[in-house]
């Protein structure tokens, strides 16, 4: 089976190059899962998981992206994210708290920020997607 | 004449500066390297970002809403001009250059008839603008700390700016930083951040026209271009904010290079001076002695 170069970007530095098989993004409109000589797409994200498979379809990361694009071509996926921590890194007690902090708190800022939180506690709890 | 212990003080006291300039140098050489890096770390994403747009630029027909960043608000009155110094002084002509550019450019600007504001970043060139220009000055960034929270404080940068611009309080921005050439040299520039100039990156779409033209969007592509201009704005500023930083630690290596050699030379002549009038005074008592002995 072929790979399909991916690269994951953030605006500090390059998180993750290498050839994979499969990459499932979380696309504005749905989540978008990526094989070699996918079609020409570029998209928006939502906050959510990456998950990044290898030829045999075993999981062999998954970050989370606080939103982002990605374009995709049938050799190169590539995803610019605004901010990108590796799942396993993220603090369920954390975020926890960080949510109920926002909750309390009004405006449009603190609004964005409880959706991101919000997704990172999914990220961490929800196990669809660990095997494909 | 000075004595010999003056000459001895004045050449330990330029011995310990020459030794607090190479360590700044030392510092500014290992801050260097890090700040060098992390600039290269970020062109990926930054170059990413401006293909994305170039390619999505041509289908900016409307000039309504966030749009507006890119098309520009169709009047050229007022000005918003962002320097960006360093927070720190001792690096030559980094921080100096930057104000007397940004003073030329709102001067000649003044001169057509438009009006300007400013919005320092940085220690320096605020206190510089504080002095001259107290009332053009609407908003200003200082202590960035761009090794460690670059990307943070360019998103506060951006924000204010695209309030301000959604507002209506400005139609162009100018940004004037130092590039970073090599670890010698800067080069003072003036970049057009909003509305952007895509002129430049047209040429490579041209190029690459028929790759691109077949994408598919999702959502559609008014929708990325309206998530993606805002971005590249943010994006802009951290990378000339990294750009700055890796400059100022340049200028900084060479200044305290300089300085710590015009020591060198300077003790090197003292030493001299002292040797000299340490001979003269043995000389003296020589001649003294002998003309007392010989009157005996």
């Amino acid at each position: 089976m072929a790979t399909i170069s991916f690269d994951l970007v953030s605006p500090e530095n390059l998180v993750f190059n290498d050839e994979v098989g499969t990459i499932i993004v979380p696309g504005k409109d749905g989540d978008l899962g990526i094989l070699p000589g996918h079609s020409k797409v570029m998209s928006s994200l939502r906050p959510g998981r990456v998950m990044v498979y290898s030829e045999d379809k075993n999981l062999i990361k998954s970050f989370f992206v606080s939103g982002g694009f990605a374009e995709i071509n049938p050799e190169k996926c590539i995803v610019l994210a605004e901010s990108v921590v590796e799942v396993n890194a993220l603090e369920k007690v954390s975020i926890e708290k960080e949510i109920q902090e926002l909750e309390n708190k009004e405006g449009k800022e603190s609004e964005e920020k409880l959706l991101v939180a919000k997704a990172k506690l999914e990220a961490i709890n929800v196990n669809y997607y660990d095997k494909i | 004449m000075p004595s010999l212990k003056d000459i001895k003080t004045q050449i330990n006291s330029v011995g310990s500066t020459k030794k607090i300039t190479s360590a700044m140098k030392m510092v500014a050489a290992s801050k260097l390297r890090r700040s060098q890096e992390k600039a290269e770390a970020a062109r990926p994403y930054s170059s990413r970002l401006e293909e994305m747009l170039s390619s999505l630029a041509s289908s900016a027909a409307s000039g309504e809403g966030i749009i507006k960043l890119l098309t520009g608000t169709g009047n050229d009155q007022n000005y918003i001009v962002v320097p960006v110094s360093a927070d720190r002084g001792l690096c030559g002509g980094f921080n100096s250059s930057i104000n007397r550019e940004t003073f030329k450019l709102v001067k000649s600007l003044e001169g057509n008839g438009k009006i300007v504001q400013l919005m320092p970043v940085g220690k320096k060139s605020r206190d510089f603008f504080n002095r001259v220009m107290k009332d053009q000055i609407i908003e200003s960034f200082v202590d960035l700390n761009v090794s460690s929270t670059g990307y943070e404080s360019a998103l506060n940068i951006s924000n204010k700016l695209q309030e301000l611009y959604f507002d209506g309080k400005f139609d162009k921005c100018i940004l004037v930083f130092n590039k970073f050439k090599s670890a010698i040299s800067q080069e003072v520039t003036q970049q057009q951040l909003i509305p952007l100039d895509v002129s430049n990156s047209k040429k490579e779409e041209e190029k690459e026209n028929s790759s691109n033209a077949i994408y598919d969007y999702e959502p559609d592509e008014e929708t990325i271009l309206k998530d993606l201009l805002p971005k590249n704005v943010s994006i802009q500023i951290f990378k000339v904010l990294l750009e700055s930083d890796a400059g100022e630690q340049g200028a900084r290596m060479a200044a305290m290079d300089n300085a710590t050699r015009n020591a060198g030379e300077m003790i090197d002549s003292l030493t001299l001076k002292y040797n000299r009038t340490r001979q003269a005074f043995i000389t003296k008592e020589l001649i003294e002695i002998i003309s007392g002995a010989e009157s005996i």
